[in-house]
């Protein structure tokens, strides 16, 4: 990775998403100028993303030359943390129905406080069981928001 | 109906006690929201955009307005106190404000950036009243192509005023206006890029989008970083500046005024861009510019006019032209359309009630954030004093129920969550998400557009350059474009992103 650096790389990725999107609107049809098809804004819109990134691979392998190298966009950062939070919230996704958004969300602020920077335990739950009761006040009660009910009914 | 009438009518529908409530509730959501850092208007809009869903659309739109507005004023609390801006539009005034804050003048810098946001706020409302009627009588000859030339020009500035590679920022719009192609093509009635989910059929929604790269992103920056944020510590005394300070500060928030509705009127442009232009502007004309950033009022009353007038200049090009100005905007346009209205020229002939009850309020509310702010710095400060670990998860919660309850479908929270790792990875490899927004609320709107004014022209192109207004439009995107190719001005142009980078 040392020797390309960080735009090569992602304008590289663009390239490709771009390529792929040119792709797949030629099928929907793209119609002709007096009557563009369904395919026709998106096939353009591939078609600059293909034309901007090529740009941008020009521009940082002219960068490069200049000595722009690879910068880790994780170094001396606690990333694992955000994988955390990340992982939490696509449980979140997949629990919510399962479980009923109360116990969900007590699930979901607790290990979070408890995981990204512990907190003591009467905090954890003290948070936990707060969040879900006044978000359930707010939103299902107040706001009549029809939020998902679990087994047990709430 | 004549100016006067209309804002007689604007009063009374502002004054209603339901929607005084609501500018209230706006209004002090707004402060709160620019007082916290990593929680910005447009997260905070999207959040809030379902409550409204059981009101009158004229609350609802008075009380969305009111959270932008309202974020301008909290911004600089915590710009002055913590020296970490609330939102983005705060950025410049933490250059002179927490330097006042370290000299023992914290109250007169919150106080001025309270006045000058005041005075600002309430004359971009003037302006907004003045200049909007004839820009929508203008708007009314506009047909699918000057409409199209000017959704260009729009997607042209913002790109441009964008920070880092104009590249970057165009790839971003691109891809947006790819996002805004899947769904139902609103001309055939087929389906595109919608990999047989049905909830993709109605394309896919800004708030989660815009909540997941611009909310759950900046969680998952600020979580990775171990920033330690403390309050200064200092007895905030005399609030009311002396008349030293507002001898040095009137000009200031006059001129940052001017710039921050003019900036904030053009499409793409907006409260950060003016905050900093007026900075800029400010220290360029000083006698000492060399005191700029060691604690100097101007340098603080004048970003913060610029960034409250621009408020008042967005809402311009939405209510006249159907044009959302920047992200807030583009929430603002999704919300109107959502409560059955379309922004545009005919919204002040078919429904004059929202116009100028939306446009009365904002006076209103201007006045609520000044009683408000003075009086409640003290409780915005306890609120600050909240550690991020126990705050963070409380907003992706409230992110996770917001995206929820738009729709009641799991799989609009299941796109927030992907596109606050998409915005996680865009902030890292430097790519701005703004363009993108921008450019998927307008892709629709463009895409019809662009293929009316290719049916009305038979297949001919030169339908954009042959009519006068078009032709301007197109020809102002492609000097815009062109520009940065000359290097004097590619210069220019990239003093601002270092300043900010610097900052």
């Amino acid at each position: 990775m040392h020797s390309v650096n960080n735009d090569q790389v992602s304008a590289a990725l663009w390239l490709i998403l771009g390529l792929g999107i040119i792709i797949a609107s030629i099928p929907y049809g793209l119609g002709t100028l007096a009557s563009p098809g369904t395919g026709f804004l998106p096939f353009l819109a591939g078609l600059a993303i293909s034309l901007f990134s090529s740009i941008g691979i020009v521009h940082a392998t002219l960068k490069q030359r200049q000595g722009a190298r690879w910068k880790s966009t994780m170094k001396g950062l606690m990333w694992k943390k955000s994988l955390i939070v990340m992982a939490a919230l696509l449980a979140y996704v997949f629990l919510l129905k399962p479980l009923g958004f109360s116990l969900c969300t007590a699930l979901f602020v607790g290990c979070l406080l408890r995981t990204v920077q512990p907190q003591k335990w009467p905090v954890v739950i003290a948070g936990a069981i707060g969040a879900a009761i006044a978000s359930f006040g707010i939103f299902e009660i107040w706001l009549q928001a029809q939020l998902p009910k679990g087994p047990w009914g709430f | 109906m004549d100016f006067v009438g209309s804002m007689l009518m604007g009063f009374q529908v502002a004054l209603q006690p339901g929607n005084l409530v609501f500018c209230f509730a706006g209004v002090l959501i707004g402060t709160l929201v620019g007082v916290l850092p990593g929680l910005g208007p447009v997260a905070a809009i999207s959040l809030l955009l379902p409550t409204t869903f059981h009101a009158t659309p004229v609350s609802g739109i008075i009380m969305l307005a009111g959270i932008y507005y309202g974020a301008m004023y909290g911004g600089s609390t915590t710009s002055i106190l913590v020296n970490i801006p609330g939102e983005a539009a705060s950025v410049v005034t933490c250059l002179d404000g927490y330097k006042m804050a370290r000299q023992g003048r914290a109250g007169p810098a919150l106080g001025i950036a309270a006045f000058g946001s005041f005075i600002a706020g309430t004359l971009g409302v003037v302006g907004l009243m003045l200049v909007a009627p004839p820009l929508a009588e203008m708007a009314l000859k506009f047909g699918p192509p000057e409409y199209f030339s000017l959704m260009i020009l729009g997607l042209t500035i913002l790109t441009f005023l964008a920070s880092g590679p104009m590249w970057k920022a165009l790839l971003m719009a691109a891809f947006g206006l790819f996002l805004g192609c899947i769904g139902i093509d609103t001309l055939t009635g087929s389906l595109r890029f919608t990999l047989d989910i049905v909830e993709l059929s109605d394309g896919i929604g800004l708030v989660p989008v815009v909540m997941g790269l611009f909310g759950i992103s900046e969680v998952l920056l600020n979580v990775e970083q171990s920033t330690e944020r403390s309050v200064f510590e200092t007895k905030i005394k005399d609030l009311l500046p002396n008349l030293r300070d507002w001898a040095d500060s009137i000009w200031p928030i006059l001129r940052g005024t001017v710039i921050g509705f003019f900036l904030g009127v053009l499409p793409g442009g907006g409260a950060v861009i003016s905050s900093f232009v007026s900075y800029a502007v400010e220290k360029k004309i000083s006698k000492h510019p060399e005191k700029f950033g060691t604690g100097m009022i101007q340098g603080v009353a004048g970003p913060e006019a610029a960034n409250n007038a621009a408020t008042g200049g967005a809402f311009i090009p939405l209510l006249t032209l159907g044009i959302p100005a920047n992200a807030v905007m583009a929430i603002l346009l999704g919300a109107m359309m959502i409560h059955g209205m379309q922004p545009g020229p005919m919204l002040m002939k078919e429904h004059p009630d929202l116009f100028w009850g939306a446009v009365t309020s904002m006076y209103l509310g201007n006045v609520m954030l000044l009683i408000l702010n003075l009086p409640l710095i003290g409780l915005w400060v306890k609120i600050l004093k909240v550690p991020y670990p126990i705050l963070f998860p409380l907003i992706l919660l409230f992110c996770l129920i917001g995206a929820y309850s738009l729709n009641n479908s799991i799989v609009e929270v299941l796109i927030m969550v992907i596109f606050g790792l998409i915005g996680y990875f865009f902030k890292k490899y430097e790519y701005e998400g703004a363009p993108l927004v921008l450019a998927l609320v307008l892709g629709p709107m463009l895409e019809t557009a662009l293929r009316r004014s290719l049916l009305l022209s038979a297949g001919d192109p030169t339908i954009f350059l042959t009519r006068p207004i078009s032709a301007v439009l197109i020809l102002s995107s492609f000097c815009l474009l062109v520009f940065p190719l000359v290097p004097w001005i590619g210069k220019k142009r990239a003093v601002l992103p270092k300043a900010e980078a610097e900052d």
